[in-house]
């Protein structure tokens, strides 16, 4: 029988805290044949207070990763001990130093008492393994590999050669694509972040009701800018006769309109960016990833276009399940870092707030 | 100085050219305005100004940025900084600002000040800047 190696990961790059054990059976390396098992993924917002904390709740801004990143590691701790790791990995950066600084000090003591190897990964690497953690898309992972990585806040389009290797070939020059969602619906009267809300009342919807901007569409290059879009919604909303208040319960029709419209822009100025990019790449595969990768609407035209247009490219779309933020993404993208020998000294790692992914 | 207002549809030079003289290292730019107001845009323009190379994007999810400046004798550093997100005043210390306020050359932009204004209120050299939408463009007001 094989030996499974265990990775402990652990983030707290932004608002999450988020821990979890990643099992793999490293076959062929890093071939496409690994077993891999989410044996453990906890994520603190998805958890209720009192069985984080046992009914205490500890005095701390609602912010602090620390009660939770202890919380978090002694329930995983509890089941899968130190000892049965086989490294500790970290999300070094991008993200806030101080949010950062608290998983990475954890990582550290914990490295530095069980002598495990540390691995410090990039959080966009982690987000662009999350699609790796699934079967079908590991048995049809071939390079060079496009990401579409999208969500509140990160939109770029991420060019993957190896493994660990990375080129960024379009970004946002501005907002964020799951921003986008946020603020508009803020923009008209819902609560935020409503982006998920957008989505749902979009099923509803007309796409061609009202017609926003897809900037930057066909300029050539693989950059977006979704901060516009704001402003057309301001606009178009102040132009409405009859501006109904939001009702969760029965939405208007018009806010199912506005919501597709809206939808329907955003998600264009995605697909055709990066079937473009696809193209001129010549990929193998195209990953969706981040939290907005969860809108059915984008995962399905998304689909289409590449069954359409690129019908030999794989569509590689991350579960649902790990989508937003969560530590099982970034074991995994720890092991992709094991398998080159890119381990670092606990007494040596920093964190990384502004760090790029492009190598 | 007495408040004054620029009127202008937001282009960024023209504004900029007048705020920058105004602007010193340890200096909160507290930008105020409604979503889409170009509060943003107004950091771009400025960080470009400052010969900043990576055009800072939308700190709303990552609440601080950094950027490296090197057009300008005595601010060394831009760190642009988002308060939208800030539900609890008390969370701010959460991005450790008084820490990169006291390093040298730090130039501080804050969005959405109103979500930490008794913060805002215990600090020294604050420039406000207030964006107001109009038909025909933007009025903005600017305090120091």
């Amino acid at each position: 029988m094989k030996k499974y190696l265990h990775f402990l990961g652990i983030e707290t790059s932004c608002d999450e805290t988020a821990v979890a054990v990643l099992a793999v059976e490293p076959e062929d390396g890093l071939g496409t044949e690994n077993k891999v098992q989410v044996l453990k993924s906890l994520v603190s917002s998805q958890i209720p207070i009192h069985i984080k904390y046992g009914g205490v709740v500890p005095e701390v801004a609602a912010r602090s990763h620390v009660p939770e990143t202890v919380s978090l590691i002694t329930q995983t701790l509890a089941n899968h001990p130190i000892d049965t790791m086989d490294a500790i990995v970290v999300t070094r950066g991008p993200g806030l130093a101080t949010a950062l600084n608290v998983g990475l000090e954890a990582a550290r003591v914990l490295a530095a008492f069980s002598k495990k190897p540390l691995i410090g990964v990039n959080h966009l690497e982690g987000h662009v393994a999350s699609a790796w953690l699934n079967a079908e898309n590991r048995a049809r992972w071939e390079f060079p590999v496009l990401v579409l990585l999208v969500s509140g806040g990160h939109t770029e389009l991420v060019l993957m050669r190896d493994f660990c290797r990375y080129r960024i070939v379009g970004r946002t020059r501005d907002d964020a694509a799951g921003e986008a969602f946020d603020k508009s619906a803020k923009l008209m009267g819902m609560e935020y972040p409503g982006g998920p809300k957008i989505a749902e009342l979009a099923q509803h919807g007309s796409p061609s009701a009202f017609s926003f901007p897809r900037p930057m569409l066909r300029d050539g290059s693989f950059d977006m800018s979704f901060s516009g879009l704001k402003t057309a919604v301001r606009q178009c909303w102040e132009s409405l006769p009859h501006r109904p208040m939001f009702n969760e319960k029965k939405p208007d029709q018009l806010f199912c309109d506005l919501a597709a419209s809206l939808q329907a822009a955003i998600i264009e100025v995605l697909v055709e960016k990066t079937m473009t990019a696809a193209k001129k790449y010549r990929v193998k595969g195209v990953a969706l990833v981040g939290g907005v990768s969860a809108n059915t609407a984008l995962r399905e035209t998304l689909q289409t276009r590449l069954q359409k247009d690129l019908p030999s490219t794989s569509f590689l779309p991350s579960d649902r399940a790990y989508v937003t933020d969560n530590a099982a993404m970034i074991a995994a993208a720890g092991y992709w870092r094991f398998q080159k020998g890119d381990v670092t000294d606990w007494s040596r790692i920093d964190v990384r707030p502004e760090w790029n992914l492009s190598v | 100085m007495n408040p004054f207002i620029l009127e202008t549809i937001l282009d960024g030079d023209a504004f900029v050219s007048t705020l920058l003289p105004m602007l010193h290292p340890h200096t909160i730019l507290a930008l105020s305005g409604p979503l889409g107001a170009g509060k943003t845009t107004c950091v771009q323009a400025l960080a470009r100004a400052l010969g900043i190379s990576r055009i800072p994007t939308s700190p709303t999810f990552s609440l601080v940025r950094t950027y490296p400046v090197k057009h300008h004798p005595s601010i060394k550093k831009l760190i642009h900084v988002d308060a939208y997100r800030i539900e609890y005043e008390e969370d701010i210390r959460v991005l450790g600002l008084e820490e990169l306020l006291l390093e040298e050359g730090t130039l501080l932009c804050l969005e959405w000040p109103e979500n930490v204004a008794k913060w805002l209120e215990q600090q020294s050299n604050v420039v406000r800047i207030q964006i107001a939408l109009a038909s025909d463009g933007r009025r903005i007001l600017v305090q120091s």
